[in-house]
């Protein structure tokens, strides 16, 4: 299988009136692989959107040159920009966009008549993408008098209806209700199964974004954090930021002394954990509040518990390591009181050079823009 | 402070009847999550306490001073009833600036001059909200708000506090601060509060006590977290509190059967003296475990990885499962395959009533 | 879970003052519409002979068969549908070329289109007659002289000149409502037509036409009510060539009838005709355009992708700089020149301008100082009054809502239906000693009266709209704070809409002080309104003191505006 989407050297800068020039989008190189479901991860303002808007034909771009299906359609050194009409793209946005002056077959088969397709096949190919959408029966109603998930589906059945390669979607889920948004997961997963499209899903939610892709990029501030694998981004993110970005961690600050760990300035207890290789003095371990263990046998680090909550489907302790609160979470059958003795262990947790403030201040700052 | 006492309230809009003969306690000094699905009654509850409505029936009072009741002719003007309320659009004025806001119970309530200032002040302090006592509502953002709401709440030396959904609004990491400062805030005022929520992580989070409301309007359980948690008293309390899995179980010949087409022999733990006829197996997701060594066994037909857990669906039998595993049990033991057929075993189980769908 | 509560919890007391502020806003709107309205049908068709009323159709019947009346009724209905269909198209043309693509100058254009919203159309009326009626029209006279034709190229005092000068005024209807509805539309509307496979030009015909058509409907509805019931363009164009319409008939008739029982009755009859062309115009474009209103505003604010206009940019600005100095500034500049000449006729050059007309108008009376008075005192109460009572039942229909509230709602807001001039004859009947014998012909109260019934909608709008931003919350945070219920009303509430309430009042204010239409047929011989003595020094042929009243009009217009502005500005509030 090749590559059907190619991102070279691309680039986008924006002027702004009030913050000067801004590189939205700095140098991305991707390459999207047929039949591949490949998530755009990151929060508001890392370029995740402007990306897809480049790939989409909105959106020109300042370097470099995009390849879609083979063919070039966006690249500044040969000033060659195809418009979105012409890509054979579809796609889905956040807000459904469906037109609501149009009953929902009329919706449909807009993209067929634009192609000015016979009115038999047009009604045979509608047929089938409403099939599959579980829109059959609807054909008549408008979109107003329809629910949000509804809609959204119509939209589906409106990018899948010309059977387009690559198919983008832009943050579909985010304004549908989260029991909502699962079974929608399934059924895009579904409807690629069956059509065989390229996807390209832009999120903001981690958890959707590992639950459907195959692979993912992370972005953050205009730049590529990293690209991989869901199970791989998550269990060895590159930094800390990915590490936060894809679930909830929690950090301990240690220092490394006579080849033993210690929480940061309390040297009376060491952490029993394998240090490794390019550790410097200062360092911090990184781990999931449900991958450390917490026991009553004596093996590990001593310590209590300091307060005890529970949530829905898990209890969260939160256990003082030296100074440091630890957030510790287990099933409900695993019980601790409070201020009981417990022992604590790292279970391959990961490593990060000892923080930088400078970024998070920059990330503020774009988001405000 | 003081107790706030329903008994036996029923309040109806027009001819349907939201709320029937409910009764409930909050301790004076606690802070009681009244939780439930949305359009259970609790917020005509609140409206019947802060006298906004007016039940049919019942008695409602704090302490020893009856705001309502029925057989006595009863009925407290909402402005005569000292209580503090904090709602979830915030209901901050916006043509008063913050420190008018908080100032305002106290105008009404004839405080003198010299004393309504440094009162109000002192309550934005408990909110950290002093140096924005000169801004209008529309210059904070929405937490901010929440603040100021919260110190017009607790400015006058109300008998109760009613917080009415007051975090909803709020984005995710507001939510949790929010909470620990409701928290703080009780623990320093040993303020009795009535909370109000449809949020169940949020009231176990915040509670003294929990009551769980059911969709008709009625308790279906009170008591502390942990009791809640570890013992549902029934099948709404198990389903509502999280997620769940529930298979049909019989008992033949004194032993107990999974009953899913096939029938699987269950070992686990029962309940004694009950018999398990028509009831089902309630059981968490990540209370489900993978262990060969048991006999009830099922096919993975799928996994998803979602960060925190893994999320397999099962069938066993014709009867589709759902299993979360942890990362720690999966780095320690492994995960499973699709296609794979495992044995697992069911920790912590209850045992409910059948229902029909 | 209404307010109906509080009504109940509060006792006696709170029960007396919801009642009676319900009460109060029925009768009130009783007195002010219902009576005037009842007064046109009753006159109409029931005649007095002694003591005793009589059923009579002949009299509407002889109005209904009238030639000059049909004729006049032909006029209005083809002024009202070629200003609405011409009107509608200059609307949508330049709210989408200001809205959707790169035009320059963008931001000073909209606010020169939205001049002539604010500017009373029967300046623009005299301004054009002044520069192109067929006797001695300015412009017309330089274009005979250039081109050396043997007649004058354009005649005003025509249908189509009424029509013309309409548009250009009534435009700004259709155009405010599509580019609010175009800046508002999710973008992504159009984005994902275009990824559907639609070049621009049709995701325009398809998608975003479409989807202006309430917003185009709303507008186009204005204009043609507007245009239907307009008395100032046609009377000051259609005059001088006895070009009638219904409006205009109606007021010939009354002028005529000089204080004449009979005449007044057929000015109503003739009123009662206008009202049905007026309703069946909204009954046929309901069946044309009808249509729900969509819902395309999404929360996210994204800015939408303005369209290239390419080679077509530099030809299309052009143009629209052109129709703005067409019908905003050759009007004003000829208003202007023309205050300064000497004499109507002279040539407009420097050495025929003078300030006497100024001095005339303004220091040697002649009654212009009273109009300026009067018209103060009439739109400054009627502003005021209205406020408060449009505020009251608001606060009745919003907030207590009680059974029949939506009469309340029809009541109060049907004299906007109901044409300016029709308005007049029925406040004549009721209020010249037709009812209780209380006589307020030639009294500046009968204007006042007229005044109040037709711009009571004005502020009941804008009052509403407030309060359905004013949370129950809110006063139940009051309540719970220990405010009574009346406390809650005036320490939360009333602050709260007092913006939109000062609001309501300048949108009277406003257009009452340069109003015509209601005030010609009521004023008396001390009651002159500003329009009314512009109105008539024109009539007395005094055309360059018209003009010169006219300018200060305008003035004053300007001013008032920016100050307006200037208060809605930073308002705090809802």
């Amino acid at each position: 299988m090749g590559d059907q989407i190619v991102l070279r050297n691309v680039t986008k800068r924006f002027s702004t009136k009030t913050m000067g020039d801004i590189v939205a989008v700095d140098n991305f190189n991707i390459n999207v692989k047929e039949g591949e479901c490949f998530s755009f991860l990151g929060p508001s303002g890392c370029g995740k959107s402007t990306t897809l808007r480049m790939i989409a034909g909105f959106e020109d771009l300042s370097e470099g040159e995009i390849e879609l299906c083979g063919q070039l359609v966006s690249s500044k050194s040969k000033n060659l920009y195809v418009p979105p009409e012409k890509r054979g793209l579809g796609m889905v946005f956040q807000a459904f966009a469906v037109w609501p002056h149009m009953n929902v077959f009329e919706n449909v088969a807009f993209p067929l008549r634009i192609q000015k397709v016979n009115n038999m096949d047009i009604n045979q190919k509608v047929a089938e993408a409403l099939k599959h959408t579980s829109l059959t029966g609807l054909e008549k109603v408008y979109p107003s008098e329809l629910s949000g998930g509804q809609q959204q589906r119509i939209a589906l059945a409106r990018a899948i209806v010309t059977n387009p390669k690559v198919m983008l979607l832009d943050e579909p889920l985010s304004n549908l209700d989260p029991k909502l948004r699962e079974s929608m997961r399934f059924e895009i997963k579904a409807l690629q199964r069956k059509f065989n499209f390229t996807i390209i899903f832009v999120t903001h939610d981690q958890s959707e974004a590992m639950a459907i892709s195959d692979r993912m990029m992370v972005c953050d501030m205009g730049k590529i954090m990293q690209i991989d694998t869901p199970e791989n981004l998550y269990n060895k993110p590159v930094n800390r930021f990915v590490h936060n970005f894809l679930g909830e961690s929690t950090f301990v600050e240690v220092v490394i002394k006579d080849g033993k760990v210690y929480p940061k300035g309390h040297m009376d207890q060491n952490i029993n954990i394998n240090i490794p290789s390019n550790a410097s003095n200062e360092m911090v371990i990184a781990t999931r509040p449900n991958e450390i263990s917490l026991t009553k046998e004596t093996d590990g680090f001593k310590t209590h518990i300091e307060k005890r909550t529970f949530l829905t489907d898990r209890t969260e302790y939160l256990v003082p390591i030296g100074g440091q609160l630890l957030k510790v979470q287990t099933p409900h059958r695993i019980r601790f009181e409070q201020n009981e003795e417990c022992f604590i262990k790292f279970v391959e947790p990961m490593w990060y050079e000892a923080d930088d403030k400078e970024a998070e201040k920059e990330r503020h700052k774009r988001q405000l823009i | 402070m003081a107790n706030v006492k329903f008994e036996n309230v029923s309040v109806s809009y027009g001819k349907k009847q939201v709320l029937k003969n409910f009764s409930l306690e909050v301790n004076s000094g606690e802070i009681l999550c009244l939780v439930g699905p949305s359009g259970c009654g609790k917020t005509t509850l609140v409206r019947a306490l802060l006298g906004l409505s007016k039940p049919d029936t019942g008695r409602i009072s704090i302490g020893d001073r009856v705001l309502y009741d029925d057989e006595k002719r009863i009925n407290v003007p909402a402005e005569k009833r000292n209580i503090g309320i904090v709602f979830q659009d915030y209901a901050v004025w916006p043509h008063m600036t913050v420190l008018e806001n908080v100032m305002y119970p106290l105008r009404k309530r004839k405080v003198p001059k010299d004393e309504i200032k440094s009162r109000a002040t002192k309550a934005l302090e408990m909110v950290h909200m002093v140096e924005y006592a000169n801004h209008l509502p529309s210059q904070l953002s929405g937490g901010q708000q929440q603040r100021v709401a919260i110190a017009r709440a607790i400015v006058v030396d109300s008998d109760v506090l009613v917080m009415d959904e007051p975090i909803t609004n709020l984005d995710a990491k507001l939510r949790e601060e929010m909470l620990i400062e409701i928290r703080m805030l009780q623990k320093r005022l040993g303020a009795t509060i009535l909370y109000i929520t449809h949020d169940q992580q949020s009231a176990l989070q915040l509670c003294d006590k929990l009551a769980i409301m059911q969709k008709d309007g009625s308790l279906c359980q009170y008591g502390t977290d942990d009791q809640i948690i570890l013992n549902p008293a029934n099948r709404f309390t198990f389903e509502f509190i999280g997620n769940s899995n529930f298979i049909p179980v019989i008992e033949q010949a004194g032993k107990v059967y999974l009953d899913c087409g096939d029938k699987f022999l269950y070992e686990g733990e029962t309940p004694s003296g009950v018999s398990l006829n028509g009831k089902d197996l309630a059981v968490r997701l990540n209370d489900v475990v993978f262990d060969n060594s048991s006999n009830i066994k099922a096919k993975v037909t799928s996994r998803i990885f979602l960060g925190n857990e893994y999320d397999y669906f099962l069938t066993i039998g014709n009867k589709e499962i759902r299993v979360e595993q942890a990362m720690l049990d999966a780095k320690e033991h492994g995960v499973v395959n699709e296609g794979d057929t495992v044995g697992i075993k069911f920790l912590n189980p209850h045992f409910y009533e059948r229902e029909e769908v | 879970m209404g307010n109906k509560d509080y009504a109940i919890l509060d006792g006696k007391k709170a029960i007396s003052v919801d009642k009676l502020i319900t009460l109060i806003s029925f009768i009130l709107l009783l007195i002010i519409v219902v009576i005037p309205i009842f007064m046109i049908v009753f006159n109409t068709f029931f005649s007095q002979t002694g003591n005793t009323w009589k059923f009579e159709l002949s009299m509407f019947i002889r109005q209904m068969t009238d030639t000059k009346n049909l004729a006049a009724m032909w006029n209005t209905i083809v002024i009202a549908f070629f200003a609405t269909i011409f009107g509608t198209i200059m609307g949508v043309f330049y709210a989408w070329l200001l809205g959707r693509s790169d035009i320059p100058a963008k931001g000073l254009m909209r606010a020169l289109f939205n001049i002539p919203y604010m500017f009373p159309p029967f300046l623009g009326a005299m301004a054009w007659d002044m520069l192109l009626n067929s006797r001695s029209g300015y412009l017309n006279r330089f274009l005979m002289q250039t081109f050396n034709l043997s007649k004058m190229p354009f005649e005003i005092n025509s249908v189509w000149g009424i029509i013309f000068v309409e548009v250009s005024y009534f435009f700004p209807f259709v155009f405010m409502q599509v580019v609010s509805s175009l800046e508002r539309m999710d973008p992504t509307l159009e984005e994902c037509a275009r990824i559907a496979g639609a070049s621009q030009g049709t995701v325009i015909r398809k998608i975003t036409l479409p989807l202006m058509k309430p917003a185009i409907s709303a507008g186009a509805l204005l204009i043609l009510t507007s245009s239907l019931a307009h008395f100032g363009v046609p009377s000051i164009l259609g005059y001088a060539k006895r070009i009638y319409t219904l409006p205009t008939r109606i007021y010939a008739i009354i002028y005529n009838a000089g204080g004449n029982f009979q005449g007044i009755r057929e000015g109503a009859a003739l009123s009662v005709m206008l009202v049905i062309v007026v309703s069946l115009a909204l009954v046929l474009q309901n069946i044309i355009l009808s249509s729900g209103s969509y819902d395309i505003i999404k929360g996210k604010s994204m800015r939408p992708t303005l369209i290239k206009l390419r080679g077509a940019k530099i030809p299309l600005f052009i143009l629209s700089i052109f129709t703005l100095i067409l019908i905003v500034v050759v009007p004003l500049v000829m208003i202007v020149l023309m205050s300064f000449l000497k004499a109507y006729g002279l040539p407009l050059s420097v050495s025929n301008f003078t300030f006497e007309q100024y001095e005339r108008v303004l220091f040697r009376g002649g009654g212009t100082v009273d109009a300026i008075k009067n018209s103060l005192f009439v739109s400054v109460t009627a502003g005021i009054v209205c406020m408060f009572l449009g505020t009251l039942i608001a606060y009745v229909v919003q907030k207590i809502k009680p059974k029949g509230k939506g009469a309340l709602e029809v009541l109060s807001m049907l004299p906007y239906a109901i044409p300016g001039t029709v308005l007049s004859i029925g406040v004549i009947l009721a209020w010249s000693g037709g009812i209780f014998g209380i006589n307020l012909y030639n009294t500046i109260w009968i204007i006042l009266v007229a005044y109040l019934a037709r711009y009571l909608s004005f502020s009941m709008k804008t009052s509403s709209a407030a309060l359905l931003q004013v949370n129950n919350s809110l006063e139940e945070a009051a309540r719970a704070c220990g405010a009574s219920h009346s406390e809650s009303l005036s320490d939360i509430t009333l602050p709260l809409i007092r913006p939109a309430m000062v609001s309501g009042f300048f949108l009277i204010f406003l257009p009452a002080m340069r109003e015509v239409t209601t005030s010609i047929l009521l004023y008396g011989p001390y009651t002159r309104t500003l329009g009314v003595q512009i109105y008539s020094l024109r009539e007395a042929g005094m055309i360059p003191q018209a003009a010169a009243l006219a300018t200060v009009t305008i003035g004053l217009i300007v001013v008032l505006n920016t100050i307006v502005n200037q208060i809605t500005k930073d308002r705090k509030g809802v």
